[in-house]
Order: structure tokens, then C-alpha cells, then sequence
């Protein structure tokens, strides 16, 4: 079975923004709250200022705290994939997860909108759909199981890495590469768009992936390993340089 | 029982229970209607907690307070169903209905904060997450819950009884809770704010405390705040042991409070910058200060100590000074933004809606509706 994890090339990224889009369109999201989101960082005062910038999905952790701490196993981990998910049915929008999230990358759907107007008011959703969303993904991809598909109220929701995509991947396969035509269909949105090529996705598991080619060969770095959630989410920053801006080398 | 109340010269007064049912009912009404009415028409889009990182407001703030001032009474009683303390007898039966109003108004304005409550109810026990503090919590309130009403149902049918050895059961749920309660927050080592081993053992603290506070308080109330009414075996305990163990519990969460703030202050890690805006603001130094060193000072002066109304005053304070030391704790461990960029503010601000706000009127009209009718109807206060 794989353990499905992503490589993203810091020093490629232009920081865009074609992977918050495609995730949010992928994946029903309301304006703002975009399970995946680049952040930026400026250092430095006028006129000696730098801007940097860092994408940051869902880290899909080996050893995950929101899991630990979800009273009713609601957030679990699928063997299958090694992906975290979140099972709608058993949600009880208590937030511990996102309390207890050290990468801030979840979000519960009864709150105030981080972008006005709120949409849910424009396109108010039916039955247990908060919303519905004028893009939103086929229905048959639909599973509140594993939090895929259009947020229910009163639960909180999360980066799938694609799953309804990537769960029907050729079995074996090492890497899924938007390149390659056979695999294409099962990258990740976020992958898929990345126009300067920066994000890898593949299994950690297999020694032949490229990811893991990529994190041994340039020096693959997870973000605060110090809380031991051991992210299945690498970054290249140019030879062991910080992943978060501050002394980040950069190609000139 | 009666509707008048027994005094120590012998005679009666008119009983209070009445009007402090009706000023409970107006008080349960007033915020419960304007929050269940605010929740029915926007769900729970007012509230000001956001997904920016604001995620456990003012209602988690209310809810835990509610809950460990039930657990802390339920200490406090056990004081003599447990350990015999012959002097907490008068206010052992106070204490546990206390400690039941508290938790239903505590546990109301829970599942008025989650999104699926109704859930909670069968997914929290049936899917067995050990791992969580979270499940153990909803466990073993569920147990006090249930040991609690029978001890206090055997307190209405056999009112003249004595020493309740399922008090054992509820004295140690009480104080387990109280430790795990501390424990969702010191186990999250990625908020340094909250983590820390110390933190249980500061929310044990303060439950004694509080309870302390809420005892003191709820007997004046029941004797007019008129020391000259209480009876003979209450007065001594309130001059003597309770005040003195009341200035005890107030040293050490002075000791504690102020020692994590200048920690909190001295330390240069991400995510502890929170305090000093916590020691910038007036509410801190209110708290501090005005809710926790007075009241100390004036339980600690043996010419203040046994004061009826001084008393009085410092259980208000205290009452006060911990409700806001636990929304500077929860909503301040919340501040630091955690990986949002330099372009999210270094700090978030919150400051709980009307609506949060109302959540608390409806826990204190609905624990004093609870306590008010079991005072008038089910003996709360009899010899007492």
C-alpha cells in the first residue's frame, strides 16, 4: 500500500496561487478558506525589502496530533493511503483537531467568512450541504466519510491530498506525475496546475519515487518536526537551507 | 424545605428562594432567548470565533468555568462525605446541588457551542479514543453526572442522612475530571502558551478555589448576607477553617498566575509573546490584582477574615478574577497565529459577540434556576 507524500521545491515556486485555486475549485471551498494556501513573509523595511513566500497544504502527518486528540475518531488516518481524513458523520465541531493543529490548516464551516460578502447567503446549500457552490465537483466523487465533497455545518474540514483522485491510482505506481498521461488523472489539483513544476507527489514508501529521489538527493525538510507529527510533506529549500523564510537561498 | 427559614436566634425570615428563582428564570430567559434565537436564524456565524485561528471562544471559556466550579464543589463536599471533616457538614448538601446547577448550566451552553452535539452523544463514547483528553473528559463526565444525581436523589429522599459512600465515587470523578480538564490544554506542545505539566495541577487549584468562592457566596446568600443568621456550626466554619483555607487556595493561584505570566514574560519562544499583551492590558492587572491579591489580603487579615460581608466581597471578586484569568488563558493561548505568514497580525484580537456574552447570562440564570428550585423544593438548604 502507498504512503502517499508531497515534495515542493521552494526554490521553483513562484508563488502563484494556481494551487490555492485549483484546490479550491477541486474541492468546494468557500473564498479564503482554501484547504491549500501559499504564505507570504516580507523581511526587511523599505528600500532593502524581501517578499517570500511558502504553499502550505495540509502537512498529512506520519504521527498526526489531530488524530490523537479527535474524541470520537472523527479525523483518522487511512491505511490505504496513509492520508488524514475526516469522517463528516462522526464530526462533532468540537475544533480540538484545529486547536491542536500546530500547521492551521483546517477549517469549521459555522463561522464568520474570512472573505465578505458570504457566499453561503448567495448560494445557499441544500440538505446537509452548507452551500452550493457554482463549481463544485461531480457528485459522485462525493463521500462525507472521508470529508470529500461539499462541508457540511457544524464539522470541520481539511486537505484530502486529492483523495478521491488519488485513492483510484494504478496500484504500484511510484510517482503520479501530471506529465505522465497515464497518471495524470489521479495527481493531486494542486500538483497538477503547478505551472514552474514545483510540487512532487508520490510514495514515500517506494524507494524508486521520485519524491523520495528528491528528498535525498536535495534535502528534503519537514516543518516543525520539533511537535513530532512527522509531516508526510517535504520541502527542498536549497541544500539545508530554512524552510521558512529568514535565510532562504534563492536561485539568482 | 419550608418556605421560611430557620434562623439561629430560633426564629423565622421569609425565604429568599422565591425571589432568587424569579431573578434566575429572568436571567435564563433573557440570555437563552437571545441566543437561541441568534443561533436559530445565523447558526453560529455572529459568534466571533474565526477559522483564522480564534477557534474555542467565549462559550469554551464559559463552559470549562461552569464545569470545574462543579467539580471543585463537588471537592469541597467531599471534604466530609470523604474524609469526614465534621465541620464541612453544613455545607456539604450546598455544595453538591451547587455543583450539579453548575454543571447544567456549563454542559447547556457546551452543546450550544458544537456543531453537531446530537453526535457527540453516541460518537464521542461508542468510537473509544483513548488517546484523546477529550474523550476521557466527555467519560467521565458522564459518570459524575449520573453519581451525582443519585447522591443527590438518596439527599431528597433520605434527607436525614449522613455520610454518602458513593461520595468516594463522585469526590475522585471530581477530581480526575478536574486534572483532565487541565490536561486538553497542557498536553498541546504546540501552543507553549497552554503546554506544561503544571497546568492540571493549576486547574485543580483553582476549582478549589472557585468552589470555595461560590460556597462562601451561595451561604450568605441563603442567610440574608447576615452573619447573625447562620447557625452556630456554620458560623464557626466560616470564621475559622473555611476562610483560612479559602486564603490558602487564593496565595497559591496567585503563586501560580503570576509565576506563569513572568515566565511567560522572561521567555523569548514563539508563541509565548502573548503575554506581554496579556501583562499590557488592564484586565490582567484587574484580575490580578484587584480579583486575586485583595481577596487574598482581606482573608488573610485575621479583623477582615471572619467578616461576613467581607467574605462576601471577596468570594465576588474571586468569582470574578477567575473568570477572567480562564478567557485570558484559552483565549490567549489562541493569539499567536500558527502558520499564517507575516502578513496575518502577530497577535489575533477576539472580543466574545453579544451572543457569546448571552451564553454566559443563560449559564448563570440557568444554574441558579436549577439550584433556586432545588432550594425551595428539594431541600438544597436544609441545615444548612
Amino acid at each position: 500500500m502507498p504512503k502517499w507524500g508531497m515534495v515542493i521545491d521552494l526554490e521553483t515556486c513562484t508563488g502563484c496561487q494556481a494551487c490555492t485555486t485549483a484546490c479550491a475549485m477541486e474541492n468546494n471551498r468557500l473564498p479564503g478558506e482554501t484547504w491549500q494556501d501559499v504564505l507570504f513573509y516580507s523581511e526587511g523595511e523599505y528600500p532593502n525589502l524581501n517578499l517570500s513566500w511558502l504553499p502550505r497544504p495540509c502537512m498529512q502527518c506520519e504521527n498526526p496530533s489531530c488524530v490523537s486528540v479527535c474524541p470520537t475518531k472523527a479525523t483518522y488516518k487511512d491505511e490505504g493511503t496513509g492520508i488524514v481524513l475526516v469522517d463528516w458523520n462522526k464530526c462533532i465541531g468540537c475544533k480540538y483537531c484545529m486547536v491542536a493543529c500546530p500547521y492551521g490548516v483546517r477549517f469549521y464551516m459555522d463561522e464568520a467568512p474570512v472573505v465578505q460578502p458570504d457566499v453561503r447567503a448567495t448560494y445557499p446549500g441544500e440538505g446537509r450541504r452548507s452551500w452550493n457552490p457554482p463549481f463544485k465537483m461531480p457528485d459522485e466523487y462525493e463521500d462525507p466519510s472521508k470529508g470529500i465533497g461539499i462541508q457540511p455545518k457544524g464539522v470541520v474540514s481539511k486537505c484530502t491530498f486529492c483523495y478521491h483522485k488519488v485513492s483510484r491510482a494504478p496500484e504500484g505506481v511510484a510517482d503520479l506525475d501530471e506529465d505522465n498521461p497515464e497518471t495524470k488523472e489521479f495527481t493531486p489539483a494542486c500538483v497538477r496546475v503547478c505551472a514552474p513544476k514545483a510540487r512532487y507527489f508520490g510514495d514515500l514508501d517506494n524507494p524508486n519515487s521520485k519524491v523520495n529521489e528528491l528528498i535525498a538527493e536535495k534535502g528534503g525538510v519537514r516543518l516543525k518536526e520539533e511537535t513530532g507529527n512527522k509531516p508526510q510533506v517535504y520541502y527542498l529549500s536549497g541544500g539545508g537551507a530554512p524552510v521558512v523564510p529568514g535565510n532562504r537561498s534563492r536561485r539568482t | 424545605m419550608a418556605m421560611m427559614t430557620e434562623t439561629a436566634a430560633g426564629g423565622t425570615r421569609p425565604s429568599h428562594f422565591l425571589m432568587h428563582l424569579a431573578v434566575a428564570l429572568v436571567l435564563l430567559v433573557l440570555g437563552g432567548g437571545y441566543v437561541l434565537s441568534e443561533i436559530l436564524q445565523f447558526g453560529k456565524l455572529q459568534f466571533n470565533t474565526t477559522n483564522y485561528g480564534i477557534h474555542w471562544g467565549f462559550a469554551i471559556v464559559v463552559y470549562d468555568y461552569f464545569l470545574l466550579t462543579s467539580t471543585g464543589l463537588a471537592m469541597v463536599a467531599s471534604l466530609w462525605h470523604v474524609f469526614g471533616l465534621k465541620e464541612f457538614e453544613p455545607v456539604a448538601r450546598r455544595c453538591l446541588w451547587l455543583a450539579f446547577a453548575g454543571l447544567v448550566g456549563g454542559v447547556v451552553v457546551l452543546f450550544l457551542e458544537l456543531g453537531a452535539p446530537l453526535t457527540a452523544l453516541w460518537a464521542t463514547p461508542l468510537n473509544l479514543q483513548t488517546a484523546s483528553p477529550l474523550f476521557w473528559k466527555v467519560l467521565l463526565v458522564g459518570a459524575y453526572t449520573v453519581l451525582l444525581g443519585i447522591v443527590l436523589l438518596g439527599m431528597v429522599n433520605k434527607p436525614a442522612a449522613g455520610r454518602n459512600p458513593l461520595m468516594y465515587l463522585v469526590g475522585a470523578l471530581a477530581f480526575v475530571i478536574t486534572l483532565v480538564a487541565g490536561s486538553v490544554y497542557g498536553m498541546m506542545a504546540m501552543r507553549p502558551m497552554w503546554f506544561g505539566g503544571e497546568v492540571p495541577v493549576v486547574f485543580l487549584i483553582e476549582s478549589f478555589m472557585g468552589a470555595l468562592a461560590f460556597t462562601v457566596f451561595f451561604t450568605h446568600l441563603k442567610n440574608g448576607f447576615n452573619h447573625a443568621h447562620m447557625r452556630p456550626e456554620t458560623r464557626a466554619l466560616f470564621e475559622g477553617t473555611l476562610a483560612r483555607m479559602f486564603a490558602i487556595a487564593i496565595a497559591l493561584h496567585f503563586v501560580l498566575h503570576a509565576g506563569r505570566a513572568v515566565t511567560g514574560l522572561w521567555s523569548n519562544a514563539e508563541g509565548l509573546q502573548v503575554w506581554g499583551y496579556l501583562v499590557s492590558q488592564p484586565l490582567f492587572h484587574m484580575a490580578l490584582w484587584g480579583c486575586v491579591a485583595l481577596p487574598f489580603v482581606l482573608m488573610v487579615l485575621p479583623a477582615t477574615r471572619s467578616n461576613g460581608l467581607v467574605q462576601v466581597v471577596a468570594a465576588l471578586l474571586v468569582m470574578v478574577g477567575l473568570l477572567i484569568s480562564r478567557y485570558e488563558f484559552i483565549i490567549g493561548g489562541q493569539m499567536v497565529p500558527l502558520f499564517k505568514g507575516t502578513w496575518a497580525p502577530p497577535l489575533l484580537q477576539y472580543t466574545p459577540s453579544t451572543g457569546e456574552w448571552a451564553l454566559l447570562v443563560l449559564a448563570v440564570g440557568l444554574a441558579n434556576t436549577v439550584y433556586a428550585f432545588a432550594a425551595w423544593k428539594l431541600g438544597a438548604e436544609d441545615r444548612a
